[in-house]
């Protein structure tokens, strides 16, 4: 038997010179920055060291636990409709006594929200929004719904709910898309064998669909909690990309653009990242176990 | 798979080619608007050379172009700034250093605008940047209007009435009761605020320097809203921008709707604040409809807004060229009084200015010398209160006020929101108790 095959390393040595420049490098970087003063002007070397004080501040930093729970909320609200959305439609799509047709059609128009460029749908929804000019408000005037109108971006409640209901609007195809193929993937056999045994809807669900789609619910839980916890354009562009209402919309990574990249804080910046970096790393974990609990 | 990896060499082969036929520029110049164009075109066929003018939007202009000057690579030859961060950037080693042999560009002082000149020399007293505009601002109204609820729509008359704050609020009442409404928002009304009392944001001790001028913002801003002088439509909205052509919804279903039903949802809007390039890159754009109809006057303090800087990068290799470049742009009497006639832009080159300024009449304007207003406006300016925090602090000051007009703050604690993000943002700066 030979010692070992060399040639393997060169076959991966694109990617991992790659990584190591543009992923690796930077993280190490970002991490050095972080235990400094650095401006982002005058060269990282005229920076002063200032050891664990970005950090220190970091955890009395209001500002950084008001962005912290406001993604949260964002972020939850959002997935809890677009999984809704999402598996509904899955199921619906999927059911072998429906036997619906169109599906091909439907994937690609429940997609179709997710390939429009943020900035747009920031602009679209910030006109539809408005609460003196916009489509919303005088749609729910004349239908009588409400007598006055309502001031949606105004409102940290209704800012947040905007942002989370235009985010799942977004991204309820691509879920949809995920979990459908995730579905189609489940053995017939399951369905069949359980028909005939006289099981209904719910119980097929519980019990088949449910644990057979374990992994794909995890995978879209994962990617979406990391998604989530970055979610920045649409905060930064609905609103003055301040976190108006009030900061309701002052999101984890728009508080670390503003502090990098408006006020010249490179070395805080820094600091959000890590922080935001092992909120990430926990989060995931948390979603890992309870998933897998069983199975361990 | 076979077509895949011929497709793929092919490609790569024009790739490769495109990149080898393409002729390198003479000269690179990046800015964050497309109004370079036109002097580069001039400049291509006066020097027979070829100039690439690289645009980065605005929103992504410093952080952009600011790694490339700061790591050397990637950099252009010439490039422009805002008042923005013109302070921050002159400090750095980005400018090249335009006092030195051979440019000497201070013997041209004399020639300009002294608080311009006075912005582009860095704390050393070297020239970095210099400009050719200069950006006062005033209050742009719509004669029809005026005529009919003023009864004149002559400049000097409604300076006049314009010249205080109780003043501007008459009009406003008057223009109420004609259902016209005074501004689109009560951002309209922030440069006058400061404008009685120029301070700078921070001092040289670092510390906030707040106002009584300032704080007074946030009772007329409320006094707008309250007494619907204003048409509710934020600047740079699209219902802002819709308010220069015609009516614009407006009430929609208030409690204190008017009697007057018909009157009620909708609404124009008499006058707005600009500076002066706000007449060349947003009204003569987005207000063609009422071409004519404008005219444009002084409010009740002098302010000004904006304003773009050039120079050239210290490790250029074309420091000869981007030099004469950057010398047209701003010093050639011949190209600039081109560019006057053709954009309308006030300049800080005085030679220029006044040759224009003795005849002219803007079309737009119906037919007013708004040169002659401007340099006027220009001459109140005070550019001692600039600092490198204004835009971020304005920002942070206006969006308290917002909160306050709108009924979520009481004016305390916008206040105290306000020094609290303050601080966050700059921790060496001391806020008042």
């Amino acid at each position: 038997m030979k010692k070992g095959n060399h040639q393997a390393y060169l076959f991966i040595a694109p990617f991992v010179i790659v990584f190591l420049i543009f992923n690796i490098y930077p993280i190490f970087l970002t991490f050095y920055y972080s235990l400094t003063d650095y401006t982002g002007m005058g060269g990282i070397e005229n920076a002063r060291f200032i050891g664990v004080d970005n950090y220190i501040r970091l955890f009395s930093d209001r500002y950084f636990y008001q962005a912290f729970f406001n993604t949260i909320r964002i972020w939850g609200f959002n997935f809890i409709v677009q999984m809704l959305i999402a598996l509904g439609l899955a199921l619906l799509f999927s059911d072998i006594r429906l036997k619906l047709k169109g599906v091909g059609l439907f994937r690609a128009l429940f997609y179709l929200p997710n390939i429009i460029t943020i900035a747009s749908v920031a602009l679209l929804f910030s006109i539809l929004l408005d609460w003196n000019h916009g489509g919303l408000n005088q749609m729910l005037l004349s239908l009588g719904f409400i007598d006055r109108p309502i001031n949606w971006l105004n409102s940290p409640a209704y800012a947040q709910s905007a942002v989370a209901l235009i985010g799942a609007w977004m991204w309820f195809g691509n879920s949809f898309i995920v979990l459908l193929a995730g579905i189609s993937g489940i053995s017939k056999d399951f369905y069949e064998a359980a028909l005939i045994d006289g099981a209904n809807w719910w119980q097929s669900f519980k019990f088949i669909t449910i644990p057979q789609l374990k992994p794909i619910l995890l995978y879209v839980l994962i990617t979406s909690i990391i998604g989530g916890l970055q979610i920045f354009d649409l905060p930064m562009l609905l609103t003055d990309g301040n976190g108006s209402p009030q900061g309701a919309l002052n999101t984890m990574v728009l508080y670390l653009y503003n502090q990098a990249f408006k006020y010249n804080n490179f070395g805080y910046g820094a600091t959000i990242a890590y922080g935001l970096f092992f909120i990430t790393v926990i989060f995931s974990a948390i979603t890992f176990r309870t998933m897998y609990r069983k199975q361990v | 798979m076979k077509n895949f990896v011929s497709i793929l060499t092919l490609i790569g082969v024009l790739f490769i080619l495109s990149a080898c036929s393409e002729d390198e520029p003479d000269l690179i110049v990046t800015s964050f608007t497309d109004e370079l164009q036109e002097p580069i075109e001039y400049f291509e066929q006066l020097h027979d050379v070829k100039v690439d003018l690289q645009i980065i939007p605005t929103e992504n202009y410093v952080n952009t172009l600011r790694p490339a000057l700061e790591s050397g690579s990637g950099a252009p030859d010439v490039f422009t700034g805002e008042i923005v961060y013109l302070k921050d950037w002159i400090e750095q080693d980005y400018w090249e250093n335009l006092s030195q042999e051979p440019y000497n560009v201070d013997e041209w002082r004399d020639d300009y605008m002294e608080y311009v000149w006075d912005l582009g020399i860095n704390s050393n007293g070297e020239v970095r940047a210099v400009s050719w505009q200069t950006t006062p601002g005033g209050i742009y109204y719509r004669r029809s209007i005026a005529q009919e609820v003023l009864g004149t729509d002559d400049p000097e008359q409604i300076g006049q009435m314009f010249s205080t704050m109780e003043g501007l609020m008459e009009v406003g009442e008057n223009m109420k009761q004609h259902n016209y409404r005074l501004f689109p928002d009560e951002g309209s009304i922030a440069p006058y605020t400061n404008g009685a009392n120029p301070q700078p944001w921070v001092n040289e001790n670092d510390e906030l320097v707040m106002t009584e001028e300032r704080l007074a913002y946030f009772d007329y801003a409320k006094e707008l809203r309250e007494k619907q002088y204003t048409a509710l439509a934020p600047a740079w909205s699209p219902a802002w921008y819709a308010s220069f052509t015609g009516p614009i919804s407006y009430n929609v279903g208030w409690d204190e709707i008017d009697e007057d039903a018909d009157q009620s949802d909708q609404t124009e809007v008499f006058a707005v604040s600009l500076p002066t390039w706000g007449l060349h890159s947003v009204l003569k754009e987005e207000a063609q409809e009422t071409a004519g109809d404008w005219a444009v006057t002084n409010g009740p303090t002098p302010y000004f807004q904006g304003g773009t800087w050039i120079g050239m990068y210290k490790d250029s290799e074309n420091k000869d060229l981007a030099f004469e470049f950057i010398k047209m742009l701003v010093n050639d009497q011949e190209f600039l009084t081109e560019w006057v006639m053709e954009t309308g832009d006030v300049l800080s080159y005085y030679p220029v200015m006044e040759e224009v300024a003795a005849d002219y009449a803007d079309e737009f304007l119906g037919g007013q010398n708004h040169y002659d207003f401007f340099i006027e406006r220009a001459e109140e300016i005070d550019a001692s209160t600039v600092t490198r925090y204004d835009q971020q602090i304005d920002e942070l000051f206006g969006t308290q006020v917002g909160a306050y007009v709108e009924g979520n703050l009481t004016k305390e604690e916008a206040i105290e929101e306000f020094y609290s993000q303050v601080v966050n943002a700059y921790p060496n700066i001391v806020v008042p108790e």
